[in-house]
This record gives C-alpha cells, sequence and structure tokens, in this order.
C-alpha cells in the first residue's frame, strides 16, 4: 500500500512538472527575440524533463531497488548518447 | 514478453536431430552449432568480398584497364568494402565467440538461445539481401563508409542502394540481438568462482567487443534508419546545410569503434594462441586487460580524426588529435606483452601461432601508419589516398589474421580432428607474403587516389606487385579450405585438450564437445577447475556471489575430471520432453518456461525439465525479414515489390505469434557467478541492456536534431522552417497520455501483486487505451500539419516539406514506432491476463513491458519540450 501512494504521489507530480514547462512557455520566456530569456526557460524546460525522466526511471522502472550496476548500464547508454550529441553540435560551432 | 502454452500437442521443432540431419540446421538453437553456421556463412562473404577484392586488383594492374567500367568499379570496392567488414570480419569472430565463450565461462548456452538463433538468420538473410541488390539496377556504390550526400536517393536512384541499407538495418539488429545475449550471459552464467576480471582472454575481447558493439551500432542504426527513411519517405537529413557533416559525425561514431570491435576478437585469439603455444601465462595480464577496458572506452573519443579535412573546428581537431594518438598507448602496452610472453616461454611454432604472430607483426606496422593519419597536418596529405587504404587492411586483414589463428587453434576442438600441419603452415606462408605483397605496395603507390579505378602511370609497378600479391593471398585460402575439409573427413582424432598448454575450460571437455557442454558444474571455486554435481551444489546454497576464493581460469591445467569425458556424445539428437510436460507453462519472457503454481506437473517438483534446443521460429522471422525488407526497397515501385512485403508482413506475425507461443525451456544456472548483476534475472538484464542500446539509438535522432538545428541556425530553424500552427498543446495533451499510460502499467504490477485478476486486465486495457489515444492525438496533429496552408507553406508541413519538418516527424514517428510496438505487445497480454496470466509470483512479464513502456515514457518526456516548446 505504501508503494502505491508513492507511485500515485509520483503521478501527480509528473502531471505538474509537465503543466510547468508548458506554462513556462505560456509565459512568454520562450522568446527567440530574447536570448537571455530564451536560454533561461530552455535551461528550465529541460531540467523539468530530467527530473521527471528520473522519478520514472528511479521508482516506475524500479531502479531505486535495483543492484546500482544497472543504473550504471542504463546511464552509460546515455552518457555515449550525450558524448556524440555535445561533442559533434561543438564541432561546428 | 511471451507467454506460451503447452496445449497438449508436441511443440513442433523440439525433436533434436543430429548433426547429419539438414533439419538440425534450421532449428538448432545450440550455441556451438549456431557458432559453426556464422562460421561457414562468413567464409562464404569472405570468398564473396574477395572475389570483388580481385577484379579491382586485375583493372588496377595497369592505369587504364578496363575489365570493370568506372560504375562497376565504384559498386565492386563499396560491396568488397561492406561485405568485408560487416559480413565477414566481425561474424568470423561470433562463430568462435558462439562456439568458446560458453565452454569458456562454463555455461551451458548462451542466456536466450533462440534469440542467438535469430541473431544468426537475421546475418544471413542481411547478406542474402545484400547480394539481391545485385540484381537491381546495381547495388551501393558510394564506398562502405556511405558518404553523404552521395548516398541520398538524388545521387544514388538505384532500388538496389536501398536495398543495402536495408540489409544493413537488419545486419545490426542481429548484431544487437548477440550483444544483448552475450552480455546477459557473460554477466549472469560464469561458473562459480569466476570472477569477471579471471575471464580467458578471449572470453575477455568478447566481453568489451560487445560491449562496444552495443553503443556503437545503435550510433549506426540511427544513421541507418534516417538514411533508409530519406530513400523511402523522403525525408531531408543528408542533403541539408550541415547534412554531410552529421553523416559523418553518425557514421564515424560507430567506425571508429568498430575498428576495434573487429580486432579485439582477434586480439584475444592472439593472447590465447600466446599463451598455449609458449607454454607462459601472458605477461602482465592484469595490465594487458586494463589497457583493453581503456581502448574500448578510448574508443569513442576519437571518432573526428576522420573528419580532420572537414569544417570542424580547430580545437576539436586538436582534441581528437591528442585522443587519437593517445590511443596507441595502450596498443603499445599490449604489444609489449604480447612480445615479452615470447621472450618469457618456449615458443612452439605452430600454425595457430605463426598466424598469432602474423597478426602481430601485421598489427604493428598497421598501428605505426596509422599515427601517421593521426596527426592533422600529416592527415592533409594522406586523406583520401592508398595509405589509408594500406594502413586500414593492415589493422583490419591484419584482426582477420588473428581470426585464421583461430580458425586451426579450434579447429580440433569444434571437429574432434587434427589438421594437417604441413598444409597448415604452407597457408600461412602464402598468407603472409601475399598479404605483404598485395598491401606493403600500397605505401609506396600512396599517392593514388582511394576508390578510383584509375591511376597516374608511374605508379604502375606498385600496383602490379600488389596484384599479384592480391592472387597470392587468395590462392593460400584454397590451401586452407582444402586443409580444413581433407581433416574434417580423414583428419587424426584428437582427445580434449590436442594442445600440451591450452588451460581454458573449452579443453576440459571432449572434442566435440557434448550438447550441453558439461556433465557437472564446472567451478573455479577451489582456485582451479572442477565439476562439481548438481546435488553437491544444492547442498552449497545459491548463486549469488559464490565463495570467491582464488580461482585461475586461464591459469593452471584443466581438472582431471574431463578425462573420461571424451566418451560421451557430443551432437544431441535428444527428444526435448518439457515442451510437453503437463501443465500450464507460463512463459516469463521469450526464452524462459516455468511450470506454473498452479498447474505444473508434479514430476517438475523433483526434476528440472530438460532444456529445449530446437526452434523454427527464428529461421522463419529471418525469412520473414528478408522477404519484409526486400518489398520495401523498392515498394515505391510497386508490383512485386507490394507482394513481397505483405508477404514477408504477414509471415513476420506467423513467427512472432510462433516463437512468442511456443513453449521453450531454458533452465538458469541454480549456481553460478553474476557479479555485478546479482538478483536481476536474465531477462530483466536482458531488457535492460537492449534499453541501453536504445538510448543510444534515440540519442542518435535527438542529437541529428540538435545538430541540424545548430548548423542552420537556432533561432533562424524556428523562424524560417517552422509553422505558426505547430503548437505546444497537442504534445502536452500526448505527454499526460503517456504519464497515464505508465502509471496504468505500474498499478497492474501492483494488482498482479496482490493476485487480482481484474485489477491486472483493467491496467493493462487502461494503458492500452491511452496509448491508442496518443497515437490518434498525434495523427490528428499529423493531419492538421499536412494540410496547412500558410504563406510559408502553401502545400502544409509535410515530410518533405524542409529539415525541421523532416527531423519532426521521423523523430517522432520512430517514437510512434516504439509506442506501436507496445500496443502490440499488450494486445498479447491482455487475453493472457483474462484468462489467468501474471498473478503472484509471474508479474515478471509485466514487469518487463513495463520496462520498455517506461522507457517510451521517457523518451517522450525529452521529446515533447525539444520539438513542442523549444
Amino acid at each position: 500500500m505504501t508503494r502505491l501512494k508513492l507511485y500515485s504521489a509520483i503521478f501527480v507530480v509528473l502531471m505538474a512538472l509537465s503543466t510547468t514547462q508548458a506554462l513556462v512557455e505560456r509565459t512568454g520566456m520562450v522568446d527567440f527575440g530574447d536570448p537571455d530569456a530564451y536560454w533561461m526557460a530552455f535551461g528550465i524546460i529541460l531540467t523539468l524533463s530530467f527530473v521527471k525522466a528520473t522519478f520514472v526511471a528511479t521508482y516506475y522502472m524500479h531502479l531505486r531497488w535495483e543492484p546500482r550496476s544497472v543504473t550504471y548500464l542504463f546511464l552509460g547508454g546515455l552518457f555515449v548518447a550525450l558524448a556524440l550529441t555535445t561533442a559533434a553540435a561543438y564541432s561546428i560551432l | 514478453m511471451s507467454h506460451g502454452e503447452a496445449d497438449g500437442h508436441d511443440a513442433g521443432g523440439h525433436d533434436f536431430p543430429p548433426m547429419s540431419s539438414v533439419k538440425r540446421w534450421f532449428v538448432t538453437t545450440n550455441h556451438k552449432d549456431i557458432g559453426i553456421l556464422y562460421t561457414i556463412t562468413a567464409l562464404f562473404f569472405l570468398v564473396l568480398g574477395g572475389v570483388l577484392a580481385l577484379l579491382m586488383r586485375v583493372q588496377l594492374w595497369g592505369p587504364g584497364e578496363s575489365i570493370l567500367s568506372a560504375g562497376a568499379y565504384n559498386q565492386a570496392v563499396s560491396a568488397h568494402g561492406l561485405l568485408m567488414v560487416f559480413w565477414f570480419i566481425s561474424p568470423f569472430a561470433f562463430g568462435f565467440a558462439n562456439y568458446v565463450v560458453p565452454l569458456q565461462i562454463g555455461a551451458d548456452d548462451l542466456a536466450f538461445p533462440r534469440l542467438n538463433a535469430m541473431s544468426y538468420w537475421a546475418y544471413l538473410f542481411s547478406g542474402l539481401l545484400f547480394i539481391a541488390s545485385f540484381f537491381q539496377g546495381g547495388t551501393f556504390d558510394g564506398g562502405w563508409t556511405m558518404y553523404a550526400p552521395l548516398n541520398v536517393p538524388t545521387y544514388m536512384p538505384n532500388v538496389g542502394g536501398t536495398t543495402v541499407v536495408l540489409a544493413l538495418i537488419m545486419f545490426v539488429a542481429a548484431v544487437t540481438m548477440g550483444s544483448v545475449n552475450f552480455l546477459t550471459t557473460m554477466y549472469r552464467m560464469r561458473a562459480e568462482g569466476l570472477r569477471m576480471r579471471d575471464l580467458p582472454m578471449f572470453s575477455m575481447s568478447i566481453l568489451l567487443t560487445v560491449w562496444m558493439m552495443l553503443f556503437a551500432f545503435a550510433a549506426l542504426l540511427a544513421a541507418l534508419l534516417i538514411l533508409g527513411a530519406q530513400h523511402l519517405i523522403g525525408v531531408n537529413y543528408f542533403n541539408t546545410d550541415g547534412g554531410t557533416l552529421l553523416w559523418t559525425h553518425l557514421f564515424w561514431f560507430f567506425g571508429h569503434p568498430e575498428v576495434y570491435i573487429v580486432f579485439f576478437p582477434a586480439l584475444g585469439i592472439m593472447a590465447e594462441c600466446f599463451q598455449t603455444f609458449t607454454g607462459h601465462r601472458i605477461v602482465g595480464r592484469k595490465w594487458f586487460v586494463l589497457a583493453m577496458v581503456l581502448v574500448a572506452l578510448q574508443s569513442f573519443v576519437v571518432w573526428m580524426h576522420h573528419m580532420f579535412l572537414t569544417g570542424i573546428n580547430l580545437e576539436i581537431k586538436t582534441l581528437f588529435m591528442v585522443t587519437t594518438i593517445g590511443i596507441s598507448l595502450p596498443f603499445d602496452l599490449m604489444v609489449f606483452s604480447l612480445i615479452y610472453t615470447m621472450i618469457k616461454g618456449r615458443i612452439r611454432f605452430t600454425t595457430p601461432f605463426l598466424f598469432s604472430l602474423g597478426a602481430l607483426i601485421l598489427f604493428i606496422i598497421g598501428g605505426i601508419t596509422g599515427v601517421f593519419l593521426g596527426a592533422v597536418v600529416l592527415d592533409y596529405e594522406f586523406r583520401g589516398t592508398y595509405w589509408v587504404v594500406a594502413h586500414f587492411h593492415y589493422v583490419m586483414v591484419g584482426g582477420a589474421t588473428g581470426l585464421f589463428a583461430g580458425v586451426y587453434y579450434w579447429f580440433p576442438k569444434m571437429t574432434g580432428r587434427m589438421y594437417d600441419e604441413f598444409l597448415g603452415k604452407l597457408h600461412f606462408g602464402l598468407y603472409f607474403v601475399g598479404f605483404n605483397l598485395l598491401y606493403f605496395p600500397m605505401f609506396g603507390a600512396w599517392e593514388t587516389p582511394r576508390r578510383v579505378f584509375d591511376y597516374a602511370l608511374p605508379l604502375g609497378t606498385w600496383h602490379k606487385v600488389a596484384t599479384i600479391g592480391g592472387f597470392l593471398l587468395g590462392a593460400s585460402f584454397l590451401v586452407m579450405f582444402y586443409n580444413l575439409f581433407k581433416s574434417v573427413a580423414v583428419g587424426e582424432e584428437v582427445g580434449d585438450n590436442p594442445w600440451e598448454y591450452g588451460t581454458t575450460a573449452e579443453w576440459a571437455v571432449s572434442s566435440p564437445p557434448p550438447l550441453e557442454n558439461f556433465e557437472g558444474k564446472p567451478s573455479y571455486a577451489s582456485g582451479k577447475l572442477s565439476f562439481r554435481d548438481e546435488p553437491e551444489l544444492t547442498a552449497d546454497g545459491s548463486g549469488d556471489g559464490g565463495p570467491g576464493g582464488n580461482p585461475s581460469p586461464d591459469g593452471g591445467l584443466a581438472s582431471s575430471a574431463s578425462e573420461s569425458s571424451s566418451d560421451r556424445r557430443s551432437d544431441g539428437g535428444v527428444r526435448a520432453e518439457s515442451a510437453t510436460a503437463g501443465g500450464e507453462a507460463l512463459v516469463t519472457g521469450p526464452e524462459a518456461v516455468a511450470p506454473s503454481a498452479t498447474g505444473a506437473a508434479a514430476a517438475h517438483e523433483t526434476e528440472e525439465p530438460h532444456a529445449d534446443h530446437a526452434s523454427i521460429w527464428p529461421f522463419v522471422i529471418g525469412l520473414a525479414g528478408f522477404l519484409t525488407f526486400l518489398g520495401v526497397s523498392g515498394v515505391q515501385n510497386g508490383g512485386a515489390y507490394y507482394w513481397l512485403t505483405g508477404s514477408g508482413g504477414v509471415l513476420s506475425a506467423v513467427g512472432f505469434v510462433g516463437l512468442a507461443r511456443e513453449p521453450f525451456h531454458v533452465p538458469e544456472p541454480t549456481v553460478a557467478e553474476q557479479w555485478p548483476f546479482e538478483g536481476v534475472e536474465n531477462m530483466k538484464l536482458g531488457m535492460w541492456t537492449f534499453l541501453a542500446s536504445d538510448v543510444v539509438l534515440f540519442g542518435g535522432f535527438i542529437g541529428s536534431y540538435l545538430f541540424l538545428r545548430v548548423a542552420n541556425g537556432w533561432t533562424h530553424w524556428h523562424h524560417a522552417f517552422v509553422p505558426e500552427a505547430h503548437v505546444t498543446f497537442p504534445g502536452l495533451v500526448n505527454t499526460y497520455l503517456l504519464l497515464a499510460s505508465s502509471f496504468a502499467v505500474v498499478l497492474g504490477l501492483v494488482a498482479a501483486h496482490r493476485n487480482s485478476r481484474r485489477g491486472v486486465v483493467a491496467a493493462l486495457s487502461v494503458t492500452w487505451l491511452l496509448g491508442v489515444g496518443f497515437l490518434i492525438n498525434k495523427g490528428l496533429e499529423w493531419q492538421h500539419l499536412f494540410h496547412i496552408s500558410t504563406e510559408a507553406f502553401p502545400n502544409g508541413w509535410n515530410v518533405g516539406t524542409n529539415v525541421a519538418s523532416s527531423t519532426f516527424y521521423l523523430t517522432t514517428g520512430l517514437h510512434g514506432a516504439h509506442v506501436v510496438v507496445g500496443l502490440v505487445m499488450l494486445m498479447y497480454m491482455i487475453p493472457r491476463a483474462m484468462n489467468g496470466a501474471y498473478l503472484g509470483d509471474d508479474e515478471t512479464s509485466i514487469e518487463y513491458f513495463g520496462l520498455y513502456w517506461h522507457f517510451v515514457d521517457i523518451v517522450w518526456l525529452f521529446l515533447f519540450p525539444l520539438f513542442y516548446i523549444l
């Protein structure tokens, strides 16, 4: 029962954070004419995505209760993907 | 995610025929059989790629020679490269890996035998697909690196070009299945006491290889799927601003690790042979292994040295020059370790040793000449010349030389007979001389432009020598084939261990080994290999961890327990009984069947059902894949291609349903060394490993979008390419739908835990409905965007409208395809749940499905902001 409450609370948080992302857009921060505001919004919105993904992976996918090595395996894939993306994008800046 | 029910009739394909039966080779899932199939198939592709190479060498006998037209030469050079790199070298190594690794680590088979068979059939049929491309107006002719924009439909309109892309996609699917299987096996099924650090050198090399394969091939898959979409549905990627660089990044992010993917198994074989034929443990073994680990990691941070002549910035070129030259350092350590092992030991110049030594010499030359290319300034001179051709053949074919050492080293184990030593040495002599006559003159003729059918007159002498060398090298294989054919028939019979100092576990069983490898359970708990019987192990307790001790699996002679093993029958030929045992067999995954709590026969309580070794479905699925891809390659032309696609699709459905419903028992070892994945069942680890690969696949897609957006100007992209009608709301709704569906799966797992059938059915049904809702919402959104009519987009915003529309539809489309796959799984699970499946301890199926579904959810959590808000 405790676990069910936890899962339910996480669901509420996930929905709320998603709504928050859309609300950030509604505030007008995602303004291509104002780089400061845009990149601030960019940071906030993607941070919220990472927070949500962490919740899903940690609790819904049970990483919290698996050996830590499973987390490292998953993070390994993420690291590889981020390395490719950032290095490739940097190469043409 | 499969379930099967033993419904009373004998499950077709579970009779396991002897090796003399043709049927055996279509249904086998045994790792040794699959290993033999891989080896023979790879040799076939060696011959095919070799013939293409000889055609090229004839063309290059003199400048202006013309047995091949320019176009035919382009096809020959491209097909030769692709076939040799993809369909020969790595699969050849994985023939040995399949055969030897389970033996070396003390496992009965791979973790997922049917997946292993499926991997083989996907490999074979992908190769046949490649061959078919020659007959579709010409095969791919853009070089093995498939550089953009040559690879796009404008410059490669032949259906055959598309077919090669699809063949490569199928090949990558085979590789990914193999990677997941080997990683799960090697982490979960090692003999008691066998620590990861103590893996035999060949197994260690394969472990690192499959790690690299898991991630590197996922990046290639992203590139290939995009390229395939460009050919088939007209997306704009590699023909846009930054598109050519994007291809180069994606390809070489795969391509450089691929060099080590090709070379590492050879390195492992070389290390084994150096140990066995010098009678001395590899000097500095720990450092050798660490150096290999370092290379495997570094291999992912050197790819841009293939791009020194492109427009990437100087800072990154400098950085990658440092990492590239740096990667030679651990290799130096390995080379000196091998040399010092020879000095410390007493060498016996057998054929496998000669090939190993030859591989070392060739690799040293290949390595040194590669350092030149790692320097930015020198690369300006050498790029696109025969220096590169010579260098990488010294590395890649040098690696293949190590693999031929493996042929002779394990031939007695695989066949039970010894090869002819004289012919083996003759093969080596011809091979080594032919090799150097072929490739070394290319350094002299380095000014020859690569991939071109003609060259300047003064270079003629070098090329004539190279052509002579090429034919000598080719002829050496006639000696090898004759030797192997003859020796299989009349070679001297060998015992368990024909090599005096062969110390790894495969030499402790008969030649060839019994169907399930070991009579007792191999154990290193005492510090040396021994075999224990099951009751003894049961009395000792569980398999998590094991007692540790001081194992020396790659050192010390094999146990005397092996002496009696040669009496055993080795080719199986058993009739599996478990499949028809009474009661309902509840499957927890594609390869696992466990007796249910409610219906298992009493016999199960006292006796573990026998492992199954036969299934026809992997072959059927491979064939279906072939037909489907062949049909898709020309589907724009209609006609027969429609029929091929349709029949392939139907056969795929039949194959997967057959596979899912087939009871197939694979016992997990009761006692095994499983660090660092103790307590994570094989299926779960397999799923997580697959998902890690899928992260890189999506990473490749998302990274491509970000790269192209940077290349086109981040802000300009939004203003110039994206219509006002593309708004946040549909994405937000879909985010809600997917999050709710994930929550529903979690509720299903809770219901299963509580033995609530209605709860499970309700939760899975809600998940399905929410998933369908997601797709409907997406469909409505797409329809709207397709049909907008504005000043900027008078003809709608379609897949091929511009680079932004292409990245949007393709990336979210790939995600949508994942949703569809999940829905299909649910359509299989929901009726089963209605019949009472997945309750109590059998909840794992829902858990594994949940892992997939939640991952798809996570991907959307990033697609939503990237494509709808930012």
